[in-house]
């Protein structure tokens, strides 16, 4: 496959902070690619090293194939939509928008049918004449990003650009992002701490984490695949729970905690027996019944409900368990639990295979969701 | 009930603008409009015999009939422009440079040091141009013991000096505006120019001066003002010759006495300051408030 991007043991360091530190990865033609992480983690920073704003201190960055550490922001064949849009106030969107055409130098003739084509492409028909502080929130991101695909990049780049849109708004705009990148066969950099942003429009996502991608991979491989705790913690909602390992036999794993409930898990890796683990069990996976199940569960747990957290289709239930954690657990709308009120005891279960469990990390993990 | 308290703040809001109106009311009132009423009437006058006036236009016909009025008003103005554009082509790239390249300690420090020389007066400012200027100063005495010349070189007096004093003092006036503009650029927007395929050039030209506008204009507007209104740097550095405009109200007013033909030279260069001002406004497509605010 031939690919738009490719990166090569890329580095950037401020004094002894390494905001980027040997990030390897290639983009395939026509993607959707999303880099994810907390704010700090030097996505910004990956960004604008390709765009030409930062000069990497080591490694390569190759676009279709050809080395472009030596070439000027101006010179590179990708554009960039900037996280406050960076539309220029003294312009109308047809001015905005032929700034590049006449850089690169079109023929003035085409400039009028070129930017009616993207006007109508990002569906601002007619838009041309208005002003910018005419433009609502999502018009402007869309003449943003016609600004940048009128000049046929091989990469675009976006740097959050949804952050600053109402949440109703955003989802219709993760929706038309990945339609204008379809409809382009562009190869889109979209950099984002949103994982749910990333998570819908992506065809592969790295998720990074102190300068270094923890892992690449699809969306669902990130969510139910994480090879590390980061991502287990990152991607998606996650109850922890902290234990010893007392057994492992292939990849089951039986954990003790520290008031000797005893837990099963699935693990990827071997793990020392009596070592200290973080199991992750996402809310969805767990079973809610009244009474206990019959049929044997590999982890079952009597629990008290502290609180129900409604909000719709994604209400949620806090129960605390015997030995006071404080677990999340999905509570689907139907009328068998219309009847749970907070001090009621219930059961969660779930299935060994549903959870997963990493080794304690030495470094600081993001904050456990609760 | 409720009508009666919130007539009685009415009236205090209303007594509470007015006495803060007062002072600028006042200080307009007395200060500029008056003077600048009496300045009309007194230039509309002409004197027949002693403490005898007739209403007359002699004192403006005088002034378009002797060409060396006229030929100082025209010069005024066209060194009053010249040292406007010049001061800012030379404050543009230095406000660029404190706004936009520098941050934190080295930006507060060069901006600052932009304002040291208003600390002492223009008087003493100029009488360092001179020092440095004069036949026994300090740039010709370096000439000759680098024996690039074989005798003292007089640097005064002539239109150059006038010119190197009138930035100098200006410099200032200019830079503040250009630097609080150029601040409020966005580096962003700067950013998306070059990203989308702009040289440096197309950068400055297309983004970075249509924001700074406002500020370029405000900026010319004040240095224009204070220029075409300067006399100290245009008699000191000029000499005799210099022929301002402010000197020839300074000579009718002070030497010969003759408020009339004062007060009309000052009415014309009032008008004349105005004129190029909305010039200005209009080639650039600026509007006074904007530019102003």
């Amino acid at each position: 496959m031939q690919e738009d991007l490719a990166c090569t043991l890329l580095s950037k360091h401020f004094g002894e902070f390494a905001a980027v530190d040997e990030v390897s990865f290639s983009i395939p033609r026509g993607a959707f690619f999303s880099i994810l992480g907390p704010s700090g983690c030097g996505k910004t920073t990956l960004l604008r090293m390709l765009a030409g704003f930062q000069q990497p201190d080591s490694g390569d960055i190759l676009i279709k194939g050809s080395s472009v550490l030596h070439t000027p922001p101006n010179k590179r064949p990708v554009n960039m939509v900037f996280q406050h849009l960076a539309l220029f106030p003294t312009m109308s969107v047809a001015q905005n928008i032929a700034y590049g055409l006449k850089r690169k130098g079109v023929p003035k003739r085409e400039h009028a049918t070129l930017i009616d084509d993207v006007l109508a492409k990002v569906q601002l028909p007619g838009y041309g004449d208005k002003r910018i502080d005419q433009l609502s929130g999502g018009q402007k991101q869309r003449v943003a990003i016609a600004r940048c695909l009128v000049l046929n990049p091989a990469v675009l780049l976006l740097d959050e650009p949804l952050g600053a849109l109402d949440l109703k708004l955003r989802e219709q705009m993760k929706i038309e992002l990945k339609r204008l990148q379809r409809e382009f066969k562009t190869t889109f950099v979209y950099i984002t701490h949103d994982q749910s942003e990333a998570l819908v429009m992506s065809d592969h996502v790295a998720v990074m984490n102190k300068g270094r991608f923890e892992q690449v991979g699809t969306p669902q491989e990130l969510y139910y695949q994480p090879k590390t705790a980061f991502v287990a913690s990152f991607v998606g909602d996650s109850n922890q729970y902290a234990g010893t390992v007392k057994e492992q036999s292939g990849q089951l794993i039986t954990i003790v905690t520290e008031h000797g409930v005893r837990l099963l898990s699935h693990g990827g890796q071997p793990m020392p027996l009596g070592s200290p683990v973080t199991l992750f069990i996402r809310p969805e996976v767990m079973q809610i019944s009244t009474s206990r199940p019959e049929a044997e569960q590999d982890n079952c747990l009597q629990v008290t409900i502290l609180r129900m957290l409604f909000d719709g289709a994604r209400s949620q239930l806090q129960v605390e368990t015997s030995e006071g954690a404080v677990l999340t657990v999905a509570l689907p709308q139907t009328a068998d639990y219309q009847a749970l009120e907070p001090g009621r005891s219930v059961y969660v279960s779930w299935q060994a295979s549903q959870c997963l469990c990493f080794p304690v990390a030495t470094e600081t993990q993001p904050e456990a969701v609760q | 009930m409720s009508a009666e308290p919130s007539n009685a703040n009415r009236t205090q809001y209303r007594l509470g603008f007015w006495l803060l109106l007062a002072p600028i009311v006042l200080w307009l009132g007395l200060l500029i409009i008056l003077p600048h009423i009496d300045m009309v009437l007194v230039s509309l006058r002409e004197r027949i015999a002693s403490r005898q006036y007739e209403f007359s236009f002699s004192n403006y016909t005088a002034f378009f009939t002797e060409p060396l009025y006229w030929n100082t008003f025209v010069r005024t103005a066209v060194m009053s422009i010249l040292a406007t554009v010049l001061t800012l082509i030379i404050a543009f790239p230095v406000s660029f440079y404190i706004a936009k390249v520098l941050t934190g300690r080295p930006k507060i420090a060069l901006f600052i040091l932009c304002l040291i020389p208003f600390w002492v007066s223009e008087l003493v400012r100029t009488y360092g141009w001179m020092i440095l200027l004069r036949e026994t100063g300090l740039i010709s005495g370096a000439l000759q013991w680098l024996g690039l010349v074989d005798q003292p070189v007089e640097m005064l007096y002539n239109d150059v000096a006038i010119m190197v004093g009138l930035i100098y003092t200006s410099m200032l006036f200019m830079v503040v505006p250009l630097v609080t503009t150029l601040d409020s650029l966005d580096n962003s927007l700067i950013e998306a120019g070059y990203d989308l395929g702009g040289s440096s050039w197309h950068v400055m030209r297309s983004i970075v001066i249509p924001h700074a506008m406002p500020g370029i204009m405000s900026g010319c507007i004040v240095v224009f003002m204070l220029t075409l209104g300067n006399y100290l740097t245009p008699t000191l550095l000029g000499g005799k010759d210099s022929l301002w405009f402010t000197e020839q109200i300074y000579t009718q007013f002070i030497t010969r006495f003759n408020w009339e033909q004062g007060a009309a030279f000052g009415i014309l260069l009032l008008i004349l300051s105005s004129l190029i001002v909305w010039l200005g406004l209009k080639i650039t497509r600026q509007s006074f408030t904007r530019v102003m605010s």
